[in-house]
């Protein structure tokens, strides 16, 4: 039995190939992301790990910033000196590094990165454990001399003595390039510049007598973590210790945050390729059954039980997934390999050849591989199992052709009005967890649902699409909208592979469109300043350019938008971390805010805080409620609440809880801040357009910022969500080309099995062109269909997650007309794409060996 | 060993022409050592307005000379016509075009395209070709044939007689110059299959179209006019109003000579040519055909 199925294996490779093809994505993804997240961990593991101190000593991180303050928490300078002083000690240092300035060139080109990655400023001091050495040039002495990595250096064309300005928090002042410092090992893609430690405090902490952490180094003999215990003994509970091992982990988790979404990503495709290639295993194994029914006929008759037989398609879909997960896992170490290529490009240079592939990557690897094949080739395989006999000796007609599909319309019924119930339930749900954990399930119910209805949907949905084709294309339309419809689950199942795609796709667009119409409409409603000055990013800038703003020939109003991370204890007794909004005093002059009660000078008065009503209801807040209110560093104050709003929750970033307060509060509690947009209107007597053109003047030399008026600002919203689809995009990019191989794939099965059809056709006429058309159209047809259950699906997850984020106050509901007929027109693009070979194969036929084909 | 038919040869009255003639024709499969020829200089003239069968045991290029005539099949040498066409030589688009509207085809099984109804096949090669066909005459021919109650059937609601007789429509609904037919009893009862070959006589007969049907089954020959008898890829006799024991006597005893060794000419035909099947056995008329296998030439 063996024998027979490896041979009938090794018979059908050809036809097995697409499949493979899709096992072989699937797995390429799955291995690939394993190896590149376990390189990129070794590498920053090994990184943090040589350049950590023994022990570092940082200022307690008490609230998380979830919206950037642009607060630098500092520690006093000093203890550096308390430190050296205990028992263990070798050496203590202070550490001045701060991540969030702007370094520009003599033509205020910014000289950092531009794709995310930070530009870090600290103090140089040399020693066996820096990430660098220097290469060329000497030390910086002073406070206008600094050293640049290589890497950026090379990158930007910047040599030894030229000029940098550096735009820190405190204010902006240049530096002269004095030397060029290489990484000795990986560079996590930071731009570096190093300043001598008194120019560092000053320049970018705006005091020497504030450091962002202590380094300290154990006496030989000391342990890491005794040293550690040693320090917290003396310090107290005010400071975050960390040995280097620690310090290692939380810097590496720093890091994975970036590279989780890598990982995610990718592993997000290797989900899409293995969704989408069972369609395809579960198509071929049912034709390559379909196909030789007789042979198991006749195997059946020759005395093998229903066992054997399954056991021998199982056997053949093992030795495919096999076969795919080898070449895959192959496949998969050169896409680390060429992700690793890619990071370098964004300045992470990582080496493929210290790639690590670690042990559970070939088990996982195998698992998918195997596991997919397997699973898709179960049901193919219990269908081969029944064949009868007497189908050896029949004419038999191909098998499941004609089987009633009442089951799968009854199942699909059940789960399709499972899946409805959720979306319905997710609709009206009054709590966003609630109603984004109905929306999944809805998703996947009703995504299950179509496709198992899918086969039953193929008649009544093609008749319709097809509908023209007799009268278009004659017998030649008739014969291709016939054929889809020959097999109802085949066709069903080809398509099925094509919806998963487009719905999600369909669904996304829907949502990110209607987040886009509520953001405009947000905007138009709310935003009443001439311009905003903010960061593309949203991050805070630097003071300095506040300044620059007001002083700026023609600028009216300036009102400053500054965050800052707190905890509100409420009278419910839940204690709420999230961020508030500091606002200068004539907010209403250049924003619109609709309030419940109270108003904007209630609500940014000295003492006084406002949020959003229905928070304030679910946390039993009132007007008046006095609140106990924790800001970073451990500043404790209390305050009142002045105003309640009726803001959805979209403002504010969606920030949980809408809280907004005076700019003095948070200027007195989070000191050292930095603004994070600036909302300006024209003086009276100054034209828009002139101030735009002075704003713009201004900020010449800051390039971290731009003037947008509300026209641009929309714009920079869409942008935002526009990448969100890109992601998406590319994921359907991924989708479409396994769907296209699936449809790719049932064409040339369904050529070869109606080899004798065709040939009769081409004996009594029917030209290669015809014939071609033929099966263009039926690809067409096929594909067109898949992209309209697609569609369809993905309208209704669409409508169903504006309902969610209209809890979020996205309110706003838009279908965008112009994807859903770009999918349309894409998918007949699919079907000609797919039927291209196909087409070509039927009309190359021979047609007397076709006619005599068996 | 080669014979012209020629008209007068057949004793049947003056043909209104020549249909199909084709002159050293010849085709050969394989190269070198090995080549095979299933064809060897055969010239054939088919005259129109009659039924002519092509009789001979398996492998002796009967099916090939009708796909040479037919333009299915590239000749190796010689030469082709259909009417005033030469057909040697065109490109295949025009050949496709040629069977398209000028041959009609009925093939021994899967005649029929399974996804249309029975009138949709027989209009396909008219529909093909983007022509509408004569209402009159596919009427006529529908009501020859007794298809009326059946034009709305797929082919699998019909029995293998109907099939056949939707395959005979097909051939003749666009009124080619030329009815080629494969062995078109070869899969049916003795009842259907006297049924077909009766509707191909009445086409002969009634609607003066010109068939030329390959057959292994004496009593399916002796429904033509003319029977040509070939064997090692040649045309070795011909038999003018043939019956069903006539050919049969034929046979046995061409068989015969063949079975005499030693050869004159050795066999060129293919390996199996040799073989007594066909014939020897054949106790009656209807069983004469026992190679049912379909010719696979």
């Amino acid at each position: 039995m063996l024998k027979a199925t490896l041979r009938s294996f090794l018979a059908h490779k050809g036809r097995l190939l697409l499949s493979a093809l899709a096992v072989i994505l699937s797995v390429a993804f799955v291995a690939g992301s394993l190896i590149f997240s376990d390189t990129v961990a070794r590498t920053f593991d090994r990184l943090f790990a040589s350049t950590s101190a023994d022990v570092t000593v940082e200022p307690k991180e008490d609230l998380e910033e979830a919206v950037p303050s642009g607060q630098t928490p500092t520690l006093p300078a000093r203890l550096a000196g308390r430190v050296a002083t205990i028992d263990g000690v070798a050496r203590s240092r202070v550490d001045a590094a701060v991540e969030n300035i702007t370094v520009v060139d003599s033509e205020n080109e910014p000289v950092g990165s531009t794709t995310g990655a930070p530009t870090v400023a600290t103090n140089w001091y040399a020693n066996d454990r820096s990430p660098v050495e220097l290469t060329s040039g000497h030390a910086p002495r002073g406070e206008d001399q600094a050293l640049l990595d290589k890497d950026t250096a090379d990158k930007k064309d910047v040599e030894i003595g030229d000029t940098l300005t550096v735009l820190a928090a405190p204010g902006s002042f240049k530096v002269e390039v004095v030397g060029i410092v290489t990484f000795t090992t990986t560079n996590p893609g930071a731009a570096l510049v190093y300043l001598d430690t008194p120019t560092a405090q000053r320049e970018l902490l705006g005091s020497r007598k504030v450091a962002t952490g202590i380094s300290v180094d154990a006496d030989p003999g000391v342990s890491d973590t005794e040293l550690k215990r040693r320090l917290a003994d003396e310090l107290g509970s005010g400071y975050d210790l960390k040995t280097a091992d620690e310090q290692a982990d939380s810097a590496a988790s720093e890091l994975g945050g970036f590279l989780d979404v890598i990982k995610y990503v990718m592993l997000g495709f290797a989900g899409i390729a293995v969704l989408v290639g069972i369609f395809l295993i579960v198509n071929t194994f049912s034709m390559l059954i379909a196909q030789r029914t007789r042979e198991l006929g006749l195997l059946r008759a020759l005395g093998a039980d229903r066992r054997q037989v399954r056991r021998s398609v199982l056997t053949e879909a093992v030795l495919l997934g096999v076969a795919g997960s080898t070449v895959g896992l192959a496949a998969g170490i050169g896409l680390a390999a060429g992700l690793i290529e890619l990071m370098s490009l964004f300045g992470m240079n990582l080496k493929s050849t210290e790639m690590v592939i670690g042990w559970a990557t070939p088990v996982v690897s195998y698992v998918v591989g195997v596991g997919v094949t397997f699973v898709a080739a179960y049901l193919p395989a219990r269908r081969a199992a029944h064949v009868s006999p007497m189908a050896a000796l029949a004419d038999a007609e191909i098998a499941g052709v004609g089987r009633p599909l009442r089951i799968r319309a009854a199942f699909g019924a059940v789960v399709g009005a499972a899946g409805a119930a959720a979306l319905v339930g997710c609709a009206t749900a009054e709590k966003t967890s609630s109603a984004a954990s109905l929306l999944g399930i809805g998703l996947v119910l009703t995504l299950i649902a179509t496709v198992i209805a899918g086969p039953l949907l193929v008649r009544p949905v093609i008749r319709v699409l097809g509908g023209a084709f007799p009268a278009v294309f004659g017998s030649v339309g008739r014969m291709s909208q016939r054929n889809a419809l020959r097999n109802p689950r085949r066709t069903g199942a080809t398509a099925a592979a094509l919806m998963v795609g487009l719905a999600l796709v369909s669904g996304m667009a829907v949502a990110s469109a209607s987040m886009t119409k509520s953001f405009d409409e947000q905007i138009d409603k709310t935003l009443g300043a001439d311009f905003v000055v903010q960061n593309s990013n949203f991050l805070p800038f630097a003071r300095e350019i506040t300044e620059k703003v007001r002083d700026t020939d023609g600028a009216g109003l300036v009102v400053r938008q500054r965050f800052a991370p707190v905890k509100v204890s409420m009278p419910d007794g839940k204690s709420v971390e999230t961020t508030a909004a500091g606002y200068d005093p004539r907010l209403d002059d250049v924003a619109r805010v609709t309030y419940v009660t109270g108003g904007t000078s209630r609500a940014l008065a000295p003492g006084r805080i406002a949020m959003q009503r229905d928070f304030a209801q679910d946390h039993e807040v009132r007007t008046g409620s006095k609140l106990p209110v924790e800001f970073p560093g451990g500043r404790k104050t209390e305050l009142t609440v002045g105003a309640l709003t009726d803001q959805p929750g979209a403002e504010g970033f969606g920030v949980e809880g809408g809280l907004f307060l005076g700019m003095a509060t948070i200027e007195e509690f989070v000191p050292g801040g930095q603004d994070s947009a600036l909302y300006v209107n024209a003086a009276p007597g100054t034209d828009a357009d002139t101030l735009r053109d002075r704003l713009e003047k201004t900020l010449d030399p800051y390039p971290q910022v731009q003037v947008r008026d509300q026209a641009d600002y929309k714009e920079l919203i869409r942008e935002q969500i526009a990448v969100m689809l890109y992601l998406v995009y590319a994921l359907l990019g991924l989708a479409i080309i396994i769907a296209v191989l699936g449809v790719v794939n049932t064409l040339a099965l369904s050529v070869v099995e109606r080899t004798r059809e065709i040939g009769l056709l081409r004996a009594i006429g029917l030209a290669r062109r015809q014939l071609r058309r033929m099966i263009r159209l039926e690809s067409v047809v096929i594909a067109v269909f898949g992209a309209l259950l697609g569609l369809v699906l993905g309208l209704v997850w669409g409508v169903a997650a504006q309902q969610v984020l209209a809890l979020q106050g996205m309110t706003a509901f838009a279908i965008p007309w112009t994807t859903v007929i770009a999918v349309l027109v894409g998918s007949v693009l699919v079907g000609l794409a797919a039927a291209l070979l196909p087409a070509l194969r039927a009309s190359r036929m021979n047609v007397l060996a076709a006619i005599a084909h068996e | 060993m080669s014979t012209p038919v020629s008209a007068a040869a057949t004793g049947l009255a003056e043909p209104a022409g020549v249909a199909a003639r084709a002159r050293a024709l010849t085709k050969a499969y394989g190269s070198g050592e090995t080549t095979v020829l299933a064809l060897d200089s055969v010239d054939v003239d088919i005259a129109r307005g009659r039924f002519t069968a092509v009789m001979g045991p398996s492998g002796s290029g009967k099916s090939t000379l009708m796909h040479l005539l037919a333009g299915l099949d590239t000749v190796s040498a010689g030469q082709v016509w259909l009417g005033d066409t030469e057909i040697t030589g065109l490109k295949e688009k025009e050949l496709t075009q040629l069977r398209r509207d000028r041959i009609g085809f009925m093939f021994q099984s899967f005649n029929l395209i399974p996804t249309l109804n029975a009138l949709e096949n027989i209009t396909l090669p008219m529909d093909i070709a983007g022509q509408r066909p004569d209402r009159e005459w596919l009427d006529y021919v529908i009501e020859t044939l007794g298809l009326r109650d059946r034009l709305k059937h797929r082919p699998a609601q019909l029995s293998g007689g109907q099939q056949q007789r939707v395959a005979c429509a097909r051939a003749l609904a666009s009124r080619p110059e030329l009815i080629f037919a494969d062995e078109p009893t070869g899969n049916l009862d003795s009842r259907a299959g006297l049924e077909v070959l009766g509707f191909l006589r009445d086409a002969v007969d009634k609607l003066e179209q010109t068939v030329v049907m390959v057959t292994h089954d004496p009593g399916a020959a002796a429904h033509a006019d003319l029977v040509l008898f070939l064997a090692d890829g040649r045309i070795v006799d011909e038999m003018p109003r043939p019956t069903a024991e006539s050919v049969l006597e034929r046979l046995k005893r061409f068989d015969v000579i063949h079975a005499q060794p030693p050869h004159a000419q050795p066999p060129r035909g293919r390996a199996e040519t040799d073989g007594d099947q066909g014939v020897s056995g054949a106790g009656g008329v209807q069983d004469a055909g026992i190679d049912s296998k379909p010719d696979r030439d």
